[in-house]
C-alpha cells in the first residue's frame, strides 16, 4: 500500500522500495496523499484553537474566534501544500547534480511520503498543550529527517555517501522554506491575517 | 587555473619543520583555536544554563548574565574565530605565496599580543569594565592594544604577499585582505572614544550617530570578520580536502567584489524603527536584500567544488564539516535579508529568533568551517600522518550537527512565540499576555537550546582529546607529511 501513512512510520525501509519501484503513475497519487493529509493537521488546530484553547503559565484561557481561526487555518493548508511543492521541485532539481534522473513526481512524493510524521504530529494540536506539541514536533521532525536519508537514496536509486549529501542539501533547502514560511506568516499578519482572540 | 597548482596534493610533501615556512605561529593560534573555543563555549553553556536556572548567579556579580554575555560573545568571536582566523590565514598566505612569512618576530608579537587582549577581556569584563558598544565592549588601552596587533598583523600578511613568488594572488587571500583592512578601520572608527580614567571611556559620537556607527561596526564585523575571513577559509580549504579546484574562479572574483561593495550599507537593518532616519533604514533594508546574490555565490562555489568528491565523503567527516558548514552558510544568509526587511524584523526584532540566526551563523557556519580547517591543519602542522582518531572527528561531526539543530530550532520557536505574544491583542485593545507570560512560554525553548548549546560544546571537549593524541603520535618522516 503506497498510501499507507502507518507503514511510512513502522516499516520505513520496506515502504521506501515500493516507492521505488513504483511506476509515476502510481506515484501520482502522492498528490491527494499530500491534500488528504494535510487537511487533518488543519481541522485539528482549527478545533484545538477555537473550541479548547490553550493557557500559558497561569495564564488566562486563550482562543481564537472561529471567523479568524478558519482564515490561519485556510493559509497554514495551502502553505504545506505549496511548501511541499517547492521541496518535491528542488529535490527534482538537484538529481541532476548528484546523479540521479528523476521527475518532479518522483521529487514530490519523497517530499510527501516523507512529511507523514509531522501530518500525524499535527493531529494533537486537537488538544493544544505547548509543552507536549514542542516534544511531539520535535520527535516528528526527526522522524522525517531519518525518513528522508533513508528513503532518498532507496527512491533515487544512488549509492549511500551521495544519498547523504543529497538528503543534506534537501534539509538545507527544507529549512530555507521554513524560514520563508516564518518570513510570509509575520507579512501576512501585517497585511490583516492577524488572529483575533476571545476576550 | 593557478589555485589549483597552489593547493595540489604534491605541495603537501614539504617537511613539516623544514626551513621555508613559518609553521610555528600557525601552530600555536591552531592549539589556541580550540582552546579559546572551549573556553567561550563554556561561558554559552553557563549563561544558556542561566536562563534555564537563573540561581546560578550565586549572586555574584562577575558571575550576572549582564557581565558573563559579553565575556561570551567576545571569547567565541575574537579568541576562537580569531585564532582560527589568524592561523589559517597565516598558513594560507604562506602556502599559496610559497614564501615563509614576512618577520618571525612579528608573527611571534602577533600571537602574544592577541593572547594579552583576550587574557585582558577576561580580566575586564567580568569586573564590569565595559564601553558599552556591543562587540566592541573592551576599554580603550585594550582598544589601542588591540590596534597594535592588527597593524602587525596587517604588515605580516601583506609583507608575505609582496613577496610572493607566484604570480598571482589566489582568491583566498583577497578575503583575507579585505577583513584585515576593513577590520582595522571599523575597530578604530568605532572604537574613537574620549578616555575619562583608565577604565572609563565615552564614545566620541551622540544620539543616533553613535548608534548607526555602532552597528554599522556591528554589523560588519559579521560581513568581515565573520564573512570575509571565513571565506577565506573556505577558499583555501574545501578545494584541498575535496582535491579539486575552485569550481569558478570567476565567480569568486565576482561575489567578493560584490560582497565588498554591499555589505558596508547593511548596518541600519538593526535600527528598524528606532530614532535613526528613515531613508537610511530603507537603505539598509535593501542593501541586506541585495546581500542574498553575492552570499549564495559563495556557498554555490563552495558546494559545486565539494559536489564531485563523493567517494571521499564516506571516511572523510572533515569534508562533511566543510559541506555542512557550506549549508548553514547558505541558510543563514538567506534568513538575514528576509529579517533585514521591516515587516519582518517588526516582530522577529528583539526576540530569541535573533539568537537563532546568529548561532545558525556562529556555530553552523563559522565554528563548523573553523573546526574542519584545525583537522586539516593539525596533522600537517605537527607532522603527522593524519588525526589520532577519525572516529572521534565523525562523533565530533554529528554532535556539532545535532547541537547546532536543536540550538536554531528552539530558538525559531521561542522567537515565533514571543514576536506572536508581543503582539497579540484582545478586541477592546488589551494586550492579551503580560511580558512575564512570554518568559514563561519561552522556558522549555530554553532548556532546548541549552541541550543544543551543550551537545556541541561537548563535541570541542572530543575535539581537544583527539588534538592532543594527535600531537604524541610518532612524528612521520618529512617526505610521508
Amino acid at each position: 500500500m503506497l498510501n499507507n501513512p502507518l507503514a511510512y512510520l513502522f516499516s520505513p525501509g520496506r515502504q521506501w522500495q515500493l516507492v521505488a519501484d513504483s511506476s509515476l503513475n502510481s506515484l501520482r497519487t502522492s498528490v491527494l496523499y499530500v491534500f488528504l493529509f494535510a487537511a487533518l493537521p488543519c481541522i485539528a488546530w482549527y478545533h484545538g484553537t477555537t473550541e479548547i484553547g490553550w493557557r500559558v503559565g497561569d495564564g488566562d484561557l486563550v482562543r481564537l474566534t472561529p471567523d479568524s481561526a478558519i482564515k490561519l487555518v485556510v493559509a497554514f493548508y495551502c502553505a504545506i501544500v505549496a511548501a511541499l511543492g517547492g521541496i518535491g521541485l528542488t529535490i527534482h532539481w538537484m538529481a541532476g547534480t548528484y546523479g540521479s534522473i528523476t521527475s518532479f513526481t518522483r521529487g514530490f512524493a519523497i517530499a510527501a511520503y516523507g512529511a507523514t510524521p509531522l501530518f500525524i504530529a499535527g493531529i494533537f494540536g486537537f488538544y493544544p498543550l505547548l509543552w507536549l506539541d514542542l516534544t511531539l514536533g520535535i520527535v516528528a521532525v526527526s522522524w522525517a529527517v531519518y525518513l528522508l536519508y533513508t528513503g532518498l537514496p532507496i527512491v533515487m536509486n544512488i549509492p549511500q555517501e551521495r544519498g547523504f549529501l543529497y538528503a543534506s542539501a534537501v534539509i538545507a533547502v527544507c529549512l530555507v522554506f521554513l524560514m520563508a514560511m516564518m518570513g510570509a506568516t509575520v507579512i501576512l499578519w501585517d497585511m490583516g491575517l492577524m488572529p483575533e482572540f476571545t476576550d | 587555473m593557478q589555485s589549483a597548482d597552489a593547493s595540489s596534493p604534491s605541495s603537501t610533501s614539504i617537511p613539516y619543520n623544514h626551513q621555508l615556512y613559518n609553521y610555528a605561529v600557525v601552530r600555536q593560534f591552531a592549539v589556541m583555536t580550540v582552546v579559546w573555543g572551549i573556553v567561550g563555549m563554556l561561558v554559552g553553556v553557563i549563561i544558556a544554563a542561566q536562563l534555564v536556572w537563573p540561581d546560578l548567579n550565586f549572586n555574584q556579580p562577575w558571575l550576572s548574565f549582564g557581565r558573563l554575555r559579553p565575556l561570551h560573545t567576545n571569547a567565541v568571536i575574537f579568541a576562537f574565530g580569531g585564532c582560527a582566523l589568524f592561523s589559517s590565514s597565516f598558513y594560507v598566505v604562506q602556502r599559496t605565496c610559497q614564501v615563509r612569512l614576512f618577520s618571525d618576530t612579528l608573527a611571534s608579537i602577533v600571537f602574544w599580543g592577541w593572547q594579552l587582549v583576550i587574557v585582558l577581556a577576561a580580566i575586564t569584563l567580568p569586573l564590569g569594565f565595559t564601553s558599552s558598544k556591543e562587540y566592541a565592549e573592551l576599554e580603550w588601552p585594550i582598544d589601542i592594544l588591540i590596534t597594535i596587533v592588527w597593524v602587525l598583523y596587517a604588515i605580516v600578511f601583506f609583507g608575505t604577499i609582496m613577496k610572493r613568488k607566484t604570480s598571482h594572488i589566489y582568491v583566498a587571500n583577497w578575503f583575507f585582505a579585505a577583513f584585515i583592512i576593513t577590520v582595522a578601520v571599523l575597530h578604530i572608527i568605532n572604537s574613537a572614544e574620549i578616555p575619562v580614567t583608565l577604565f572609563k571611556s565615552y564614545s566620541v559620537y551622540s544620539g543616533a550617530v553613535d548608534a548607526m556607527v555602532q552597528w554599522w561596526y556591528g554589523h560588519n564585523a559579521v560581513g568581515f570578520y565573520l564573512t570575509a575571513g571565513f571565506l577565506g577559509i573556505m577558499y583555501y580549504f574545501v578545494p584541498k580536502q575535496a582535491g579539486r579546484p575552485v569550481y569558478s574562479y570567476r565567480l569568486s572574483i565576482v561575489h567578493f567584489w560584490a560582497l565588498i561593495a554591499i555589505y558596508i550599507w547593511a548596518g541600519p537593518h538593526h535600527l528598524h524603527y528606532t530614532a535613526l532616519p528613515a531613508w537610511a533604514q530603507n537603505l539598509g533594508m535593501v542593501m541586506s536584500l541585495i546581500l542574498l546574490a553575492p552570499s549564495w555565490g559563495g556557498m554555490i562555489n563552495g558546494i559545486m567544488t565539494l559536489s564531485g568528491a563523493w567517494h571521499k565523503l564516506r571516511d572523510d567527516p572533515v569534508l562533511r564539516f566543510l559541506i555542512v558548514s557550506l549549508s548553514f552558510y547558505g541558510m543563514s544568509t538567506f534568513e538575514g535579508p528576509m529579517m533585514a526587511i521591516k515587516a519582518v524584523n517588526a516582530m522577529s526584532h528583539y526576540t530569541d529568533w535573533t539568537i537563532g540566526h546568529v548561532h545558525s551563523g556562529a556555530l553552523g557556519w563559522v565554528a563548523m568551517v573553523s573546526i574542519g580547517a584545525i583537522y586539516h591543519l593539525i596533522p600537517v602542522l605537527f607532522g603527522k600522518r593524519g588525526m589520532y582518531s577519525v572516529a572521534l572527528i565523525n562523533l565530533h561531526f554529528w554532535l556539532s550537527t545535532i547541537g547546532t539543530v536543536l540550538y536554531i530550532t528552539s530558538m525559531w520557536v521561542n522567537g515565533i512565540i514571543q514576536g506572536l505574544m508581543w503582539r497579540a491583542y484582545n478586541s477592546d485593545g488589551t494586550l492579551t499576555y503580560s511580558f512575564v507570560e512570554s518568559v514563561s512560554a519561552s522556558y522549555p525553548g530554553y532548556v532546548v537550546r541549552l541541550c543544543g548549546g551543550f551537545i556541541f560544546f561537548s563535541g570541542m571537549l572530543i575535539m581537544a582529546f583527539n588534538v592532543w593524541k594527535t600531537t604524541r603520535l610518532p612524528t612521520v618522516a618529512s617526505e610521508e607529511v
